[in-house]
Parts: C-alpha cells; sequence; structure tokens
C-alpha cells in the first residue's frame, strides 16, 4: 500500500517526489499496489557496511533486497492474511555508487535508478540470478516491467541483469 | 570508656591517613577528635592523647586546625572551602572542555547563509529569488539523552563514549514578496538518526513535523492558524514539501551542517557558562 521513502545520505540529492512516482509505478506494473515497500537511500559507506554484513562483500554496490517472505516462489504473490504482513520488505538504493555508474557511461540518474529498483524488487518477489535458469528468469521479469514501464512513460529502460550478473 | 575512646581515636587516624589525598576526609575526622580530647584527665588515657598531640605536629596539624568558612575577599558574600573546589573544578573543566574545543570560530554554513546570534538562538538567513528563507534553532535543551549501554567488561569507557551531538528542533520560515504569511515549517531531527555508532537507523535525517502559514515576521504563531500535521499526511505531499525545502538550500547537508553548527555553539556557549559560573563563585 505504501512506499516508505527514506533518504538517508546527503552525497546525492535526490527528488523525493520523483523516486516515489517511478516506484509507485513499477508496484502497478507488477500488481502488488496493496503491499508495503520501504526504500532507503544511502550513500557507498553505509551500502558497503550492510554488503559486508549480509553478504560478506566489503565493498559498495548499487542495489540490495531484504525480502519480508524469503522463500517465495519467484513470480507468485505472497499470501498475506493480516493488514502487517502486505509487505515486500526493503531496498537499499546505493545511490552515490549509482550516481557514479552514470557519471561514467552517461546514463540518466532517475532512469538507472529506476531500472535498478525493478531488480530490487524482483528480488523481493522471490527471483534469483544464482544459476542461468534463474538469471534468465529474472532477465525476462525485468524486461517486461521495464518494457511497460517504458511504453507508459516513453522511457528507455533496460534490465539490469543485462548489464550484471552475480549482484545485488 | 576506654574502649569507645580507642575506637575514636583509630578511626580518626584512619580517617587521617586518608586525608593525605581528601581534605573533606580529614575535616570529617574532627568532631571524633573533639570529643576524645574533652573526656577527664586520667592516667590511662594519656597515650591516646599524647598520640593525638602528636598527630599535631609540623608535619600534619590539619587534624586539630578549624577551618574558617568566613568571607575573605570583602564582597560579602560567602566563601566556603566547598567554594574552592568547586572553582578548581571549574577551571580544570574549562581548560579540559577547551582542549577539545576544535575552533572557537563557529562552522560556516555552505550555500550562502548568514549567521545571527541572539545567546543560544541562532538564526540563518538565505535570499532567493526574491523569496527569504528564514531557519532559527535554539541550543538549549538539543543535546538527546545518551541511550547507549553501559560499556562491556574490559571496554575503557572512554574509549566507548559517545560524542556530544546537538540535535535543535528547528524552523523554517520561507517569505515570497508581496505575500501576507510566511510558510513555516516545523523540522526535527528523529533521535534514532543521530549517530550513536554504526547502528541501522532508518529515519532520514531529518523530518517535518508541522506547516502552517504565520503572519510574517510575527514572534508568537496564531494557534488559529490550520497546521498541517505530517504524522497523517499523504506520503507524496510530504516528498514534495521536503523536495520544495531542498530547492530553498534546506537537505540533508543543509541538516548534517546545522548540526555541526549546533554543536559547536552548544559548546561555546556550555564554556562560556562554566566560565560565568567559575566568576561567580570567585566574586569576579
Amino acid at each position: 500500500m505504501v512506499v516508505l521513502l527514506r533518504n538517508l545520505q546527503n552525497v546525492v540529492p535526490i527528488r523525493r517526489a520523483r523516486l516515489r512516482k517511478d516506484v509507485e509505478m513499477l508496484k502497478r506494473i507488477l500488481g502488488v499496489q496493496r503491499f508495503d515497500m520501504g526504500i532507503v537511500c544511502v550513500d557507498n559507506r553505509k551500502i558497503q557496511h550492510i554488503n559486508n554484513i549480509y553478504r560478506r562483500k566489503n565493498m559498495p554496490t548499487d542495489v540490495l533486497s531484504f525480502p519480508f517472505y524469503e522463500d517465495l516462489r519467484p513470480g507468485k504473490l505472497p499470501c498475506a492474511l493480516h493488514r502487517d504482513e502486505y509487505n515486500l520488505g526493503d531496498i537499499f538504493l546505493g545511490v552515490e555508487y549509482v550516481m557514479q555508474q552514470c557519471q561514467k557511461r552517461s546514463w540518466d540518474f532517475y532512469g538507472t535508478l529506476t531500472v535498478v529498483t525493478a531488480h530490487g524488487i524482483c528480488h523481493l518477489l522471490g527471483y534469483r540470478h544464482e544459476t542461468e535458469e534463474e538469471w534468465d528468469e529474472m532477465f525476462q521479469k525485468e524486461n517486461y516491467i521495464l518494457s511497460e514501464f517504458n511504453r507508459l512513460t516513453g522511457s528507455h529502460l533496460e534490465p539490469l541483469t543485462k548489464r550484471c550478473t552475480g549482484d545485488g | 570508656m576506654l574502649k569507645s575512646l580507642t575506637r575514636a581515636v583509630s578511626i580518626a587516624a584512619r580517617l587521617t591517613n586518608k586525608a593525605t589525598t581528601s581534605a573533606s576526609v580529614s575535616h570529617a575526622a574532627e568532631p571524633l577528635v573533639r570529643s576524645a580530647l574533652c573526656a577527664p584527665t586520667s592516667a590511662t588515657i594519656r597515650p591516646f592523647t599524647r598520640s593525638i598531640w602528636m598527630m599535631c605536629g609540623k608535619n600534619d596539624n590539619r587534624l586539630l586546625t578549624t577551618k574558617h568558612t568566613v568571607p575573605s575577599c570583602g564582597c560579602g558574600g560567602l566563601h566556603t572551602e566547598g567554594d574552592k573546589a568547586f572553582v578548581e573544578f571549574l577551571s580544570e573543566e574549562i581548560k579540559e572542555e577547551k582542549k577539545i574545543q576544535k575552533s572557537k570560530a563557529l562552522p560556516k554554513m555552505s550555500g550562502g547563509w548568514e549567521l545571527e546570534l541572539n545567546g543560544t538562538e541562532a538564526k540563518l538567513t538565505r535570499s532567493i529569488s526574491g523569496e527569504k528563507v528564514t531557519v532559527t534553532f535554539n541550543v538549549n535543551n538539543s543535546i538527546p539523552p545518551n541511550m547507549e549501554e553501559e560499556p562491556e567488561q574490559g571496554q575503557k569507557a572512554e574509549e566507548n563514549e559517545p560524542d556530544v551531538v546537538s540535535t535543535p528542533n528547528f524552523v523554517i520560515e520561507l517569505t515570497k514578496q508581496g505575500a501576507k504569511n510566511s510558510l513555516v515549517f516545523d523540522c526535527h531531527f528523529p533521535e534514532d538518526e543521530i549517530s550513536h555508532g554504526e547502528g541501522e537507523e532508518e529515519s532520514d535525517i531529518f523530518t517535518i513535523r508541522e506547516v502552517s502559514f504565520q503572519p510574517e515576521g510575527e514572534e508568537d504563531w496564531k494557534e488559529t492558524s490550520y497546521t498541517l500535521n505530517t504524522d497523517s499526511l499523504d506520503w507524496a505531499l510530504y516528498d514534495h514539501l521536503m523536495d520544495f525545502l531542498a530547492d530553498r538550500g534546506v537537505d540533508n547537508t543543509f541538516a548534517d551542517e546545522l548540526i555541526e553548527l549546533s554543536t559547536a555553539l552548544e559548546h561555546q556557549e556550555y564554556i562560556k557558562f562554566l566560565e560565568d559560573l567559575n566568576g561567580f563563585i570567585k566574586c569576579q
């Protein structure tokens, strides 16, 4: 139902209304509007710290997902019974890292943030990319979400799984 | 009688040994010793009285010397031994606080903010394209209580001691040319964001608590003005308000710099208070 947006960093200025609008649209495309979700914007130091704690990777990254439902089958929506179970979990966006990638590759920042968030939401919904089969399944989903997003907004966004493997 | 005297004197002697490091302890010993001296003269108690007189020799005359607590500087005020100890303590505290003071000058806010001080109240002002932005805060009661747990065994308390950080509530007043009312934002720093270490804090650096229109430049706010409380606000509206403030220079960078400024100002005022207190006690 609610996108809980938090901006814990001061390295990259964030247009909150823009980010919320894009995330709300991704939720609508996926048909998960009735689920809560947390979006937390953090800098390199913070995401590196979290990455090290939860994945033993002591480096900054673009996105980390913390699903509320940990054993979801990809594509199956959670069966929530109570109001507080309508929750998909939290996505930590490494906005400083994303900004650096955008500057290197001349990508649009908010477009990239949408791509990264779509990737994160797929993880919240049980998608993985550890095997080739999983990767393919996740790529198909991301591709669908972003092509719908592009159709609705006139953007030209591509899935994150196309750009990287084994991370996030 | 002998038994009780023995006890009294031996306690006095024990306290005297300790008194080499603590003046207040030697005072505590005085009444005990006096009662021993007032005992009836008798051969049986002489060794004890002698031992007491021995204590009053050239090298250690504290035990039987009365400390005077009368005014000594002519100011008419009271000057006690406690005052003397207090002044010594304050001088040491001021020295220590000045040692940890990063700079005597307050840190500058980036973004062209002008600072105006009135005691513990600070006012930051900035003009952008016909709009005036004023941010006010007071450093009094701006240090949140320390929520840190007790240091673990073997860990030095000093190492574990968190920095004192001042996180005052602040009010942003936006005035447009020709407008009757100012748009006023009541903001604060949520407590869990204030870094006590590497906690997984998840609140924004600062949040808007209330928004209302108020007559420009009025000291007291009108209770009859509609006040938007953000507790039950549509999140999209809240985000637009935050973006609106960011466009006017009040963003996370500003909030972090405000904490630095407020912390330095609070420290400066604390040192000034200690100096005033020291002077007051010394009658300077």
